[in-house]
């Protein structure tokens, strides 16, 4: 893979050229002590050091509330709504990648979803190898602390002053030479580079599932009559606090308005959750998961073998997100994991 | 996320005219909701063009007893209110509850948890004796709501798309999940996460926690969503540090009303 | 970069031509594309109905697919915001359409068989597509039972049809109604209690069942108990369909979506999910 070795002082100069070509996010330090992307600025001050972006990234490609269409009511016609935002997300942590690039796959499965690829592909992804992980993840055990794919350049800190970037496509290393040439990779600088990320692996290993992840779906087949359930759920708020934060939950719901002259409208698409009460609630108040417990397990099952069925990848990629905004702690997909796990280990 | 279960009374009695007739009332309340609508503006004079407003004592003078829908400002504080909320509610074919104290009872339910020797004194001086007064309690304590808009104040954008739902003959849409929801959506710093206390785990969503984006916390003017926690919600706060006092004092203040012991 | 200008979440429109009341709470809505265009479903598929303003809501389709007429049905009851609106709408109004979505009966594996349609309230509207689908090419099909429940005579759908079919000999028909009312002189219990009077040869038989939750377990139960193979037996199953694409995740039944893998299940490739029956 072609790399390049660039120097923390030409930096200021490639954020001012990609600047000018889009919108640029990093990751800042708050003031309350928490890590999120923010727009760059000259002058603002990159977190490269940050733990995890506290709000998921999915909100780049898919916002809280995004347009579908627009409507006339006098015409009874209706039009498409694109957006499609240039935008650079620059230091993102390989587990973020790794939800991305679920995302691409379950948008892109059965009925291509225009809205999602129209925000994707005018997106540009720098990964970054993590210096940090926050005490809530556990990335490094679902084989999440690094990517093949799903990035543009792939940048690792290998000196108090220097990166080694990898180029992950055409389009980001355009990018990384739009400043000027850069001096090509050299054995040493892809030798520290590999280090950083054995770090980054073991790191990220404080917090670990006890099984091979790729276990998960069998684990989860075997716990669909768990207890566990149940204990959990009695502490559920049902505040979908755990969907909303979470880098691949994509569920939505649809929903319109009119203008105040009740003339034209707009139907939106905003995020939803499963672990809300109303999820499956059908015409006539029928709710096919009327359960606090059906619901979390519903999630579970989702993050731990559905999805893992479709695509062959683990729902949940480590972030630790949801364990942290979970208010009840009882979002934890590494406890709960490692719990059922060790229920059925001894079952067939 | 369903809509929830507010329901109109029937498909017949919904119907509106062609150019309804709609009027403001308050019972005691501080008229803080209506003047959020005076705010709506430019959107309020489109919407005005659609209805025909007979009584709104902050915009305009003059009042008709002919009125299809009714937005009801204030809760029930006395018994001599209860015969007027029931006259509205014989002559409005839809009645919407208007902020918090309408629609939940709100702040004015604080006086429950007091002796009525002491609201008495305190609200009325030496002239406590002349008034009648009982248990403040929503409108729904006394009649039929149709539709609720809740919030103190109300958000007046969603008033704005209350009324416009009528209007087309829906019933209006309430969320039925939590603050969280719509925090997370704002890309809010959990309030717990700085070891603050906060409603919005029980209270009903769609103000765009606006309170959290503030810099403040959810204080729960919005009522309860309907499946709020509320055994999970004492417990988290309780694992937050707060202890049962400072926990009753926040939930009493706009929730009084609710049937869960606070 | 590509700029787009599709979206599968924009609805066609259509004109509703017709509406006459099927019962006290359901009506019968016929529509045609403003494209002209048929609408070209199979019998199980259902569309998206939007009011503009109101919303969007999935209706199965009634009306079995004609190629020689753009008319297609939709038998509505008035539960939600949408189904309000349309029972509202006069003649001649527009809607939106999207669809038809989701999988539908495999009538060619039905070809040369009996088929047992099992009806159990709504579920009457997407059977009746398929039904008359067979009438269309009656020649095709075996015997052909329907077993239609309702909660009470008045909740009965499409009476005038369904008497005019029993009486015509041709298809089996059997009502029943869980609670009577004075004038009722049918069958009364559940679906379940239908199941042993009709002429049903097990080996050689196919079944579609459509009905509320509550129904599939016990007539899935009794089909097993008369010897129909699980693989021959096919339902359809309602759930909350949003977008119709398979993404929004409401649907769900376990790892699969009834709009996209459903709603028409081969019993078989469901019986093991847990959230299915």
């Amino acid at each position: 893979m072609t790399a390049y070795t660039v120097q923390m002082e030409q930096l200021p100069g490639l954020f001012a050229a990609w600047s000018a070509q889009c919108q640029v996010h990093v990751p800042v330090a708050l003031e309350t002590g928490f890590y999120d992307f923010s727009p760059w600025r000259p002058g603002t001050e990159i977190a490269f050091e940050y733990d995890v972006a506290y709000n998921p990234l999915k909100r780049f490609f898919m916002p809280p509330r995004e347009d579908m269409i627009v409507f006339d009511l006098e015409t009874y016609t209706a039009k498409p709504v694109f957006a499609a935002p240039s935008i650079l997300l620059f230091g993102v942590h390989p587990y973020d990648v790794k939800a991305v690039t679920q995302l691409d796959q379950l948008m892109e499965s059965g009925s291509v979803d225009q809205n999602y690829f129209s925000r994707r592909d005018a997106a540009v992804i720098f990964a970054m190898t993590p210096l940090a992980v926050s005490d809530t993840a556990f990335w490094a055990s679902v084989g999440a602390d690094k990517v093949d794919q799903g990035f543009d350049l792939y940048w690792t800190k290998i000196g108090p002053g220097t990166f080694h970037v990898e180029i992950g496509s055409g389009r980001g290393e355009e990018l990384l030479l739009a400043a000027g040439p850069l001096a090509p990779a050299t054995a040493g600088s892809r030798e520290a580079a590999r280090k950083a990320q054995v770090r980054a692996k073991t790191l990220g290993a404080s917090r670990s599932l006890r099984f091979d992840w790729r276990e998960t779906p069998h684990v989860m087949g075997r716990s669909w009559n768990s207890s566990l359930w149940h204990r959990k759920a009695e502490k559920c708020l049902g505040c979908g606090s755990c969907n909303i934060v979470c880098p691949t939950c994509y569920c939505f719901d649809i929903r319109e308005e009119v203008d105040e002259k009740l003339k034209a409208g707009h139907r939106f698409r905003e995020w939803d959750g499963c672990m809300l009460n109303g999820f499956a609630l059908v015409a006539g108040n029928h709710n096919f998961r009327p359960q606090a417990s059906e619901r979390y397990r519903h999630r579970y099952m989702r993050k731990g073998k559905y999805i893992f069925d479709k695509i062959g990848e683990l729902g949940c990629v480590g972030c630790g997100r949801c364990v942290r905004a979970c208010t009840s702690k009882i979002a934890d997909p590494c406890e709960i994991f490692n719990a059922l796990w060790e229920e059925s280990r001894n079952e067939i | 996320m369903e809509t929830a279960p507010v329901t109109l009374p029937s498909n017949e009695t919904c119907l509106l005219s062609a150019k309804p007739r709609i009027a403001f009332f308050d019972f005691a309340g501080c008229e803080g909701d209506q003047l959020q609508i005076a705010n709506l503006e430019e959107k309020l004079l489109d919407i005005l063009a659609h209805v025909e407003v007979v009584s709104f004592r902050e915009i305009k003078t003059g009042h008709a007893d002919d009125y299809d829908i009714a937005f009801v400002e204030g809760s029930i504080t006395r018994p001599e209110d209860e015969a007027r909320l029931k006259d509205i509610r014989a002559k409005a074919k839809v009645l919407v509850a208007l902020g918090a104290c309408a629609a939940i009872g709100g702040i004015n339910c604080l006086k429950n948890f007091m002796g009525e020797a002491f609201y008495r004194e305190v609200v009325y001086g030496p002239q406590a004796g002349w008034y009648r007064t009982y248990a403040a309690r929503p409108l729904s304590a006394v009649v039929p709501v149709d539709a609720e808009i809740p919030g103190c104040p109300i958000d007046r954008l969603e008033f704005a798309r209350v009324v416009k739902e009528l209007l087309l003959g829906r019933t209006p849409w309430l969320p039925d999940y939590p603050v969280c929801v719509e925090c997370k959506m704002a890309g809010n710093i959990c309030r717990y996460d700085l070891g603050k206390m906060c409603l919005g785990i029980v209270t009903r969503a769609g103000c765009g926690a606006c309170c959290v984006t503030e810099g403040a916390h959810c204080w729960g003017c919005r009522g309860l969503f309907p499946s709020a926690n509320l055994d999970a919600a004492r417990q988290v706060m309780d694992n937050a540090g707060f202890d049962r006092r400072q926990v009753q004092d926040l939930m009493r203040f706009f929730l009084g009303d609710t049937r869960a012991g606070l | 970069m590509k700029s787009r200008t599709f979206s599968p979440y924009v609805p066609r429109p259509a004109t509703l031509v017709s509406k006459s009341p099927l019962s006290d709470l359901v009506t019968l809505y016929e529509f045609v594309q403003d494209n002209g265009k048929n609408l070209a479903h199979k019998p199980g598929q259902f569309i998206m109905v939007s009011i503009y303003g109101v919303g969007e809501a999935p209706f199965s389709i009634s009306s079995a697919p004609i190629k020689e007429s753009n008319v297609f049905e939709i038998a509505v009851r008035k539960i939600g915001a949408v189904t309000k609106a349309l029972s509202e709408l006069p003649v001649g109004t527009k809607v939106g359409i999207r669809g038809p979505f989701g999988t539908s009966f495999p009538v060619h594996e039905f070809v040369g068989k009996d088929t047992l349609l099992v009806a159990g309230g709504l579920g009457y509207i997407p059977i009746r597509s398929l039904l008359h689908y067979q009438l269309r090419h009656r020649q095709e099909f075996g015997r052909i039972s329907v077993l239609i429940g309702t909660r009470t005579p008045k909740d009965r759908i499409f009476t005038d049809q369904i008497e005019a079919l029993a009486k015509g000999g041709d298809v089996e028909v059997l009502e029943t109604v869980d609670m009577p009312d004075a004038d009722w002189k049918g069958n009364v219990g559940v679906i379940t209690t239908l199941l042993p009077k009709a002429r049903v040869e097990p080996q050689n038989t196919h079944v579609a069942m459509i009905g509320p939750p509550v129904m599939y377990k016990f007539v899935l139960r009794q089909c097993r108990e008369m010897g129909i193979a699980s693989d021959r037996i096919w339902v359809s199953l309602e759930r909350r369909m949003k977008c119709g694409l398979g993404k929004c995740g409401h649907c769900q039944i376990n790892s699969l979506n009834a709009c996209m893998d459903g709603p028409v299940f081969r019993y078989t490739d469901i019986e093991r999910l847990e959230e299915a029956i």
